[in-house]
């Protein structure tokens, strides 16, 4: 069986019509999404709406989740001043033109999703807004992937798409007794893989291409895809819709439309 | 001797530093057309101390009363328009120097200067050169957001820039240098040679220069103001860098 793995859409339409193009292509036969629906790109609603209309399981990201709370995250989110400054003006603004049903249906996103020994997430098993880098130490990272007690740990957030297989997880144990005696215990762990999906709608890869992942079950196989699709229409959406042009330019470059925050296993403080 | 040099950047890069305080000794530096944005003066004057800045202000007191000995490099920014400048008599016989471009050919620089010096490789290209200052004197920038817009600046974000330098006082207080023009090196900046300002809004100079086309300024102001810190948190950060070198924490 063929699993898509898409996340962090942010409201861009033209994006997502791509990968859903491509992932009938591939004949994949589910299609799950990590979250970030909106934010942003200049299409929330729409981008909401076909989600609905195809009934893809979602899980809540942290742009969903401030879009249904309100932006209350910690100041230390951002990386700059700057940053801060154009996250609210997107807020603001997709605050602004979402739709009450879209809002409702953002606000019932579960946190997570199983499939068998698959876990999906939108940034961590432990908050939508801690970032699991590709380099984040490993026994922090076995510790996620754990926790959830999934083999896979699908996630996104970071809009770079990655594999990383915890292929060697050798933990090393000293066990004091009472009477002082010591002994040394060592544990195995099992292979455990964490599959970034990247973004559909904000890459910041360099380049402005959807990515997406393919997760063949029967092979085991993993595949990242990079869907090329006309960038110009959603930027010069961004621009018609009163949002700031700078998203234009950086979207055009695989820039990412704000910096992701410095500390990458940092948990917002509410 | 006076010496009146068509030059964007200063000489004093490329010349080793025992060298530059040398000739700074028994120098006097002046530029013409940079208004009340003196960015280069500012950088002359952090990096080479030894150095007199003249304010454009004070040449008619300086040409009356000449100080012996000293050589005074007047530098001519490229918007200054070359037929309509008229040097004081003092000044009419000094030496014009032009460093240009390699493969330019034919310019107004050729008929005015007494020498012509190959300078670098450049790729201006400009049909209508645009000139876009800012003061910035008294705000403290956030040093990240300020390498974000430093990098959409350069890479065009707010239009054809070719050249563009600034001084910024950031949030920890030191005063930094960024200099960029196209198709030479990578743009980059370094610490200038100043005390750090720790006590609140500095009065010292900072602010940009850019040369290009198509200049987004409205843009490039509004984004500059996005960058800067308020009052309570440039006093949170000043505080934090003193108890850092208080307790000589700070790795410098």
């Amino acid at each position: 069986m063929k699993i898509a793995v898409m996340s962090c859409i942010h409201g861009n339409y033209e994006a997502l019509n791509a990968v859903l193009s491509d992932i009938d292509n591939q004949n994949a036969d589910k299609v799950y999404c990590l979250g970030d629906l909106v934010g942003y790109g200049p299409h929330p609603n729409a981008v909401v709406e076909m989600i609905r209309a195809l009934d893809i399981p979602t899980c809540q990201g942290c742009w969903d989740e401030d879009i249904v709370e309100g932006l209350n995250s910690c100041e230390c989110s951002y990386p700059s001043v700057l940053a801060e400054k154009r996250g609210k003006l997107a807020h603001e603004w997709t605050n602004q033109v979402i739709h009450p049903e879209v809002r409702e249906f953002l606000a019932h996103l579960p946190l997570s999703l199983r499939d068998d020994n698959l876990c999906f997430v939108h940034g961590s098993p432990h908050n939508q807004h801690e970032y699991l880098l590709p380099e984040v130490d490993a026994f922090v990272a076995m510790e996620r992937v754990l926790s959830t007690g999934a083999d896979i740990l699908f996630c996104g957030h970071t809009h770079v798409p990655y594999v990383r297989s915890l292929d060697a997880g050798q933990l090393q144990i000293r066990v004091k007794s009472t009477d002082k005696s010591e002994s040394d215990m060592s544990f195995s762990a099992p292979l455990k893989r964490i599959v970034n999906a990247g973004s559909v709608g904000e890459p910041r890869h360099g380049r402005p291409n959807a990515t997406y992942v393919i997760y063949n079950t029967e092979t085991d196989q993993i595949t990242l895809r990079e869907v090329e699709y006309d960038y110009q229409k959603t930027c010069a959406a961004i621009i018609e819709n009163g949002l700031p042009p700078i998203f234009a330019w950086r979207l055009a470059r695989g820039l990412e439309f704000a910096e992701r925050a410095d500390d990458p296993t940092h948990v917002c403080e509410r | 001797m006076t010496e009146a040099i068509s030059i964007e950047q200063s000489v004093v890069d490329k010349l080793d530093t025992a060298t530059v305080d040398i000739v700074a000794e028994s120098a006097i530096y002046l530029s013409l057309g940079a208004g009340e944005t003196s960015v280069d003066a500012t950088y002359l004057a952090a990096e080479v101390p030894r150095l007199t800045m003249l304010p454009v202000t004070q040449l008619t007191d300086f040409l009356e009363h000449p100080s012996a000995g000293c050589a005074v490099y007047l530098e001519l920014g490229f918007q200054i328009d070359l037929t309509s400048l008229i040097l004081p008599d003092t000044m009419a016989d000094c030496r014009r120097v032009a460093v240009l471009p390699p493969g330019l050919r034919h310019t107004e620089w050729h008929g005015w200067a007494d020498l012509v010096v190959t300078g670098a490789e450049t790729n201006i290209t400009l049909q209508q050169p645009h000139l876009w200052r800012s003061i910035l004197t008294g705000q403290v920038l956030d040093a990240a957001s300020l390498n974000t817009f430093w990098y959409e600046l350069i890479n065009g974000a707010y239009g054809n820039v070719q050249r563009a330098k600034g001084i910024f006082d950031v949030a920890d207080g030191r005063a930094l240098y960024f200099d960029f023009a196209k198709g030479l090196t990578e743009s980059g900046y370094v610490e200038l040679n100043l005390p750090r300002s720790l006590n609140g809004r500095p009065d010292r100079f900072s602010g940009i220069e850019i040369v290009g086309e198509a200049l987004n300024q409205e843009t490039m102001a509004q984004t500059l103001e996005d960058c800067c810190l308020d009052d309570q948190a440039i006093a949170y950060y000043h505080q934090q860098i003193k108890d850092l070198l208080e307790t000589g924490d700070e790795a410098e």
